[in-house]
């Protein structure tokens, strides 16, 4: 089966904000206005209002010189996600086009999701319901899913001047992430793709002009461990141990209705044992 | 249930402190768990119909989580006699309680007549006791991580998670045992009047606490009397 990728080249971009732009308009996100840090960058990260920040870190090189490192950061479509294994609801799912998608009528606002969430991501915020009611729900980045359906490209996709964010098919994608990386690395010694194995792959993923850690993303990022031993073995193990217990019990109320004369506290009596066995 | 001929009279078993504790604690349990399934299985869903909506159900939790603190402060406050003995008679283990647990699988499922004298709780008493001092602590402490996630490293909120269902999963487990042996099993029922009336028949004490029975024979709040073979 084709699946698809969004691939982010952050080696060419200038930083315009012209994806941020792009997705705040095209999702109808509402305004986030946060504290100036002292920087350019707008806001530290992704939220659940802005599903897209342009990362402007000030970086110096290995020479002494300096250099901005932009970055593109959004949610990353883990081909493996932690967030979908978590939600107790059903509410994330994976979408035809490599997406990883919350339905926000489905979710119950329990943030299992935010805190196991690799990159941290995802976030908990308003969002009208169908029968009107403002809830806080799980939000982030869709991929521009409603579009990838019309056919159209994702916004930010869409908008790039410099198409230092692309999307199409993962071979392609890859392919041209390997053609990129190499004139990349004319510049950038340390350049690398940044496609983290740990999560089965990122269908948003990078080329990036230094080590992740640099742009302060975790270089081995997994599901986490506790997520797998709550989701795979406790919770099923849980589930088969209670029905047993139960069964246990109503076994044990059946036998003692129908073989128990041992006792009789109410009666006085002697005990009886000629029925066991 | 007419009362037993041959058990004159009771003995006072548990505080009214020690009762109200119980209880209170059970209702909140019922009710964290109630409030909590609808998140671990699909097949109890209908649990948000009835606190008004997934939210409020979340928010319902909270408000039993704090209830459900209450009856160990209560009894630490007001009746750490009862608290005190109950911990010590718990925690008290001996290598002949092993032999409680290879008679009790028979005792469970039809009655075993020949199970080896108790103290004031047998063991299996005991253990349900001692699980639920565990699982209380667990679910207490990863309830609150998961109640105040922003005060916690992201890694300690991720390992609550787990811990809140295996606790969840170990003391509900306990707990249908303990409902089905004082409410459902004939040879333990009549032990419930203990925790809802404060008094149990001498008679019970004598042939499921022996040892209890015997302390109480020895000094002198209950009058010994051959009142039937067992
Ligand atoms: C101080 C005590 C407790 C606190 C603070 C607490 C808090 C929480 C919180 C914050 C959650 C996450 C979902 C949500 O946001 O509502 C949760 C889930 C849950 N709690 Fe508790 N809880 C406590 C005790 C208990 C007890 C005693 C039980 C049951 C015996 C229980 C059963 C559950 C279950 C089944 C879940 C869902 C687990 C899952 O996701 O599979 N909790 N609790
Ligand atoms: S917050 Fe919503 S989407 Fe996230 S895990 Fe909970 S129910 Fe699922």
């Amino acid at each position: 089966m084709t699946t698809y990728s969004k691939l982010v080249d952050v080696t060419v971009c200038t930083g315009c904000r012209a994806c941020m732009v792009a997705c705040k308009n095209w999702n109808d996100l509402p305004v986030e206005t946060q504290a100036y840090s002292g920087g350019y960058q707008s806001h530290e990260k992704p939220t659940g209002k802005t599903w897209n920040v342009l990362q402007m870190k000030e970086h110096e090189t290995a020479n002494g010189g300096f250099e901005w490192l932009y970055r593109h950061s959004a949610c990353y479509h883990c081909a493996d996600a932690a967030c979908e294994k978590v939600c107790p609801e059903g509410a994330i799912t994976y979408g035809e086009f490599g997406s990883v998608d919350i339905d926000q009528e489905a979710c119950v606002g329990c943030s299992y999701c935010v805190y196991n969430c690799p990159f941290d991501i995802v976030e908990l915020a308003d969002y009208v319901t169908e029968d009107g009611d403002v809830r806080q729900r799980a939000q982030k980045c869709t991929l521009c899913e409603d579009r990838l359906q019309e056919g159209l490209q994702p916004s930010c996709v869409d908008t790039c001047p410099l198409d230092a964010i692309v999307f199409g098919e993962r071979e392609e994608m890859l392919k041209l992430a390997e053609e990129r990386l190499e004139k990349a690395k004319q510049f950038f010694p340390n350049a690398q793709i940044y496609n983290p194995p740990g999560v089965g792959g990122t269908k948003m993923f990078y080329v990036l002009a230094d080590k992740p850690s640099v742009y302060g993303l975790p270089e081995n990022p997994e599901v986490p461990t506790s997520a797998v031993l709550w989701k795979d073995i406790a919770q099923p193990a849980g589930k088969a141990l209670l029905g047993v217990t139960m069964m246990g019990v109503l076994t044990g109320y059946v036998t003692n209705k129908l073989f128990n004369k041992g006792e009789h506290h109410e009666e006085g009596g002697e005990v009886d044992e000629s029925k066991h066995g | 249930m007419n009362q037993n001929t041959a058990s004159k009279g009771k003995v006072k078993r548990f505080t009214k402190m020690f009762i109200y504790a119980h209880w209170i604690y059970a209702a909140a349990f019922f009710l964290l768990l109630l409030t909590g399934l609808p998140l671990f299985a699909n097949s109890f869903h209908w649990v948000y119909a009835v606190f008004g909506g997934p939210d409020m159900t979340q928010i319902f939790h909270r408000i039993f989580a704090v209830i459900f603190v209450i009856p160990p402060i209560m009894l630490l406050l007001f009746d750490r006699k009862s608290l005190f003995h109950w911990l010590k008679e718990v925690l008290t283990w001996k290598p002949k309680d092993i032999k409680f647990f290879f008679m009790f699988p028979k005792e469970f499922l039809v009655g075993n007549p020949d199970m080896p004298k108790q103290g004031f709780y047998n063991p299996g008493e005991k253990l349900n006791s001692c699980m639920q001092i565990v699982s209380f602590f667990a679910l207490v402490f990863s309830g609150l991580v998961l109640w105040f996630p922003e005060a916690f490293p992201v890694s300690v909120v991720q390992w609550s998670n787990l811990i809140h269902v295996v606790a969840f999963i170990m003391a509900t487990t306990v707990v249908i045992g303990h409902i089905f042996l004082s409410a459902f099993h004939p040879n333990s029922k009549p032990s419930m009047e203990g925790i809802t009336k404060g008094e149990i028949s001498v008679d019970y004490a004598k042939h499921h606490h022996g040892e209890w029975y015997d302390e109480l024979v020895e000094k002198g709040e209950v009058v010994e009397e051959d009142s039937k073979g067992a």
